[in-house]
């Protein structure tokens, strides 16, 4: 049976919400059938008043052991470094994420406000959120660079604003069933099973990617084509399994004519929602994406444009996904 | 006599953590105060940014109720930049907030509300041991087919939005995607699926349209008692329970509600403006104070930030609204004691008021009189208030009651799409204006106010139902809504105040409890969870 003690700091329960909507393992299943002890959760929690906190002090005294600790949401430092902006049961919930963080035997960044700031810390970042083990792209994050868990491991980091329920069960039942061995992480502490793959891998409009055939509009214009070349959708440059493990059992953004915003990405949001950047792709001399898909460069990624128009289809120049 | 000061910390979690001190005399509460304790500034971050940046940043204030967020966003820049609006954008629109609203109202009930009635409190009670089997938490039977079947609905939302929670695929103008044949017979299959299996099985144990029925608490109550298997159903079961422990006898509150209303009529709202907004409205707007039925006017709307950590002294319309926080640790020297601000409402005749909000107060005023051909009009709740007044339970049956009304409402605007038609028009970017958007998410009126200049965002101000709610006392040292309901809670055991926890969650700012015990007198902490008799 592991035990796992979930908290939130600056977040919003998206990923809490994004947990309950699991099928296979259900919420239920971890619990009932996974022997999953949840000493405590913001909402799902069953123990109240003295209970609740008598199990905080317990695990941070070490008197309790903790198997996986969840944190979702940011670190909070503001204001001036007191993390007053952010209190919890009586103290800084950093004080609380210090303390317990050290106990854990592993510890789970889960969504992008976790792993790497999130939306709290965009630009001008006024709460001074930032991630356990990453501000952005860069290593160190509130527990340091150097941070390991008691089993030996840096901060999991299961990044998505938010994370899709799956990433989460599925590693807490990995790490419940003694796998914890088989999860290999990227240079983002990300488990590479779901982040070595691309937003872009699976998605239904690849083939018109394939033949840079541009959706038109929204609406009735995602009918067709790739929501890349005009409004901004990041899956080529994005790793995710979106359009692998699909959403609500039903969908995904891409597939449902939503450009990927690129949330599993430390910059997420990205260009700090500067005037001009929101579901509009940036572009060079005002033809060619700015960002090309990861590993081409501008002229190889031309080239093969080129190519690719010519090579392309009439039906990739017609709807698709029609009535 | 006995005084005891309670501090609960955290006591709910919605958009971030909520504590809550009350002073407890002879075994009843006497006063109270709501702290927010957490901060964002998601309105500084929106400052200066892309104008459509709230479509991103908005939904990320609350993941609960993400889609809402989105929805009042996307009218706000809609009348901004005076978009037009294809009937289907609005349909689908309609279609994406029920169901965020549908999935909210089974999960909020069993896996935040319903745990509690299986407290040792109620222990005693004849009917303890069958609210054990069926709402305790994991383990309950119907907590088990609530919480999974909860699910369903949102999976509609995946359908037309790619995924639940926090999509943004609501854009000025209508909507990102195109839905094809079987989008639309998928999603009712599964929104048929609900209802069968836990709205009329579970919930009701009738059809749909027999609850329907119900007109006055009179009729609820021999609806209870018409056959077995609607007073066995969790509705039975529920109104039974909570007159056997006696939630239909606190939790009042102001007794003065608003709701902004939501759902638009497509072919009334093409063009969203603020003028045009409460005709077009099915689900409709509307203050209740005082006995009297009032127009919603969003220009009487204001921010209070008297007991709030932030800076200012007078209290501001939102689209003249600051967010300038202050360290809580030189706010409490100058009383302040809260993240949220306190809004307030010019009541004509009453002036600045606080309103509660949420499913109660929809229903309240759907009873009002002058409804249009499109709108709702539905008289159970005013009676209902008439009858018995407020109280937890009757806050919680407003919420459970939306449940058939919706199902209904989104299978017609399933049933109205047309798909050969279009589902949005590209706006002009205009990059100078103001608009005003808002909705009703599972737990009340939320609404933004948009400022655009030189095309970016020059102001943002949101006001969350939880503000409205839970919002501080204002300067005038009016409580606001959550705490007034506090006000004659009875506590039967202070180190497991049950009551203040049943109290919070019927506004549905739910969750958890953690609790210190205070010297009433002295403010002092006592050991942890050992209340002194303060005789």
């Amino acid at each position: 049976m592991a035990t796992v003690l979930w908290l939130q700091g600056g977040a919003c329960s998206g990923n809490t919400m994004s947990f309950t909507t699991a099928e296979e393992p259900s919420v239920v299943d971890l619990i009932v059938d996974f022997g999953l002890e949840l000493l405590w959760h913001p909402s799902l929690g069953v123990e109240l008043g003295d209970n609740a906190r008598k199990i905080f002090d317990d695990v941070a005294s070490g008197a309790r052991p903790l198997d996986i600790l969840v944190f979702e949401g940011t670190v909070i430092q503001g204001p001036n470094d007191t993390g007053r902006f952010n209190m919890f049961a009586g103290r800084p919930m950093r004080d609380w994420v210090n303390d317990l963080a050290s106990q854990a035997q592993i510890v789970v960044a889960l969504g992008d406000c976790a792993c790497w700031g999130g939306v709290p810390a965009t630009e001008p970042n006024p709460t001074d959120s930032t991630g356990l083990q990453f501000h952005k792209r860069a290593k160190g994050g509130f527990l340091g660079s150097d941070f390991k868990s008691k089993l030996g491991l840096p901060v999991v980091n299961i990044p998505g604003c938010p994370a899709h329920p799956d990433w989460i069960t599925q590693v807490i039942v990995a790490l419940a069933s003694g796998r914890a061995g088989d999860i290999a992480l990227d240079e983002l502490h990300r488990p590479q099973t779901f982040f070595k793959s691309f937003t872009q891998t699976g998605c239904t409009r690849v083939q018109f990617f394939e033949y840079k055939q541009s959706t038109t509009s929204f609406g009735e214009g995602t009918r067709t084509g790739c929501l890349f070349y005009e409004f901004g959708c990041r899956g080529p440059m994005t790793h995710s399994p979106c359009n692998r493990i699909l959403w609500n059992r039903q969908s995904s953004k891409t597939r449902a004519g939503m450009p990927c915003t690129g949330c599993t990405e430390p910059e997420f949001p990205f260009f700090d929602l500067a005037p001009g950047t929101v579901f509009k792709t940036q572009k060079v001399s005002g033809v060619v994406p700015r960002e090309v898909p990861e590993g081409n460069d501008h002229l190889t990624y031309m080239a093969h444009s080129m190519a690719a128009r010519v090579a392309a289809p009439q039906w990739s120049k017609e709807d698709m996904f029609v009535v | 006599m006995t005084a005891v000061d309670l501090h609960v910390s955290p006591l709910g979690r919605v958009e971030g953590d909520l504590d809550l001190r009350v002073t407890i005399q002879d075994g009843v509460v006497t006063s109270a105060w709501t702290e927010a304790s957490m901060f964002r500034g998601f309105e500084i971050i929106l400052k200066g940014k892309d104008p459509q940046a709230g479509l991103i940043v908005t939904p990320r204030i609350c993941g609960i109720c993400g889609g809402s967020h989105l929805y009042k966003s996307a009218y706000a820049l809609d009348v901004a930049w005076g978009t037009e609006m294809p009937e289907n954008a609005t349909l689908v629109r309609n279609i994406a907030q029920a169901t965020e609203t549908l999935q909210s109202i089974p999960k909020y009930f069993y896996a935040l509300f319903a745990i509690d009635l299986v407290n040792k409190n109620y222990a005693g009670s004849p009917l303890y041991e069958e609210a054990v089997r069926r709402f305790a938490p994991y383990v309950g039977e119907h907590y088990q087919k609530g919480v999974i079947l909860s699910n369903k609905p949102v999976e509609i939302y995946a359908i037309f939005g790619g995924q639940w929670p926090h999509s943004s695929f609501m854009v000025p103008g209508g909507v990102m995607c195109a839905p094809t044949l079987s989008d639309v017979t998928r999603s009712l299959s599964i929104l048929e699926y609900w209802k069968n299996e836990w709205l009329e099985k579970i919930w009701l144990g009738c059809s749909v349209d027999r609850w329907l029925e119900n007109q006055t608490w009179e009729d609820v109550l021999a609806w209870v008692d018409e056959n077995e298997s609607q007073y066995n159903s969790d509705c039975g079961f529920f109104i039974r329970f909570c007159q056997e422990v006696g939630l239909d006898r606190y939790g009042t509150g102001v007794g003065s509600y608003l709701a902004t209303g939501t759902y638009f009529d497509p072919s009334l709202y093409a063009h969203p403006t603020i003028e045009a907004r409460n005709a077009a409205l099915i689900n409709r707007s509307g203050i209740y104070a005082g006995g009297e039925f009032f127009e919603f006017d969003q220009a009487r709307v204001r921010e209070d930030v008297a007991h709030s950590f932030y800076e200012g002294a007078t209290p501001r319309h939102p689209f003249e609204g600051e967010t300038k926080p202050i360290d809580p640790a030189d706010g409490k020297k100058q009383d302040k004691y809260s993240w949220a601000k306190s809004p307030r409402y010019d009541v004509p005749g009453k002036g600045y008021v606080p309103l509660e909000v949420g499913p109660l107060a929809r229903r309240v005023v759907a009873g009002a009189p002058g409804a249009a051909g499109h709108q709702d009009y539905d008289p159970l709740f005013v009676n209902v208030l008439a009858a018995i007044g407020p109280s937890i339970m009757v806050r919680q049956l407003a919420r459970m009651h939306e449940a058939p009304k919706y199902y209904k409402w989104a299978k017609e605007w399933l049933g109205r799409l047309d798909l050969r038609e279009s589902f949005y028009r590209k706006p002009v970017e205009l990059p100078d204006g103001r608009g005003f958007g808002g909705t009703e998410a599972a737990r009340g009126a939320l609404c933004d106010w948009i400022v655009l200049k030189d095309g970016k965002i020059e102001n943002y101000q949101v006001i969350t139902p939880t503000a409205w709610n839970i919002g501080p006392r204002d300067g005038a040292g009016v409580l606001g809504p959550m705490e007034t309901a506090m006000i004659g809670a009875p506590i039967v055991d202070p180190t497991d105040p049950v009551e203040l926890g049943h109290v919070a969650r019927s506004f549905d700012s739910c969750l958890v409890c953690t609790v210190h015990a205070y010297d009433g007198k002295s403010g002092k902490e006592l050991s942890q969870f050992v209340v002194n008799g303060l005789v």
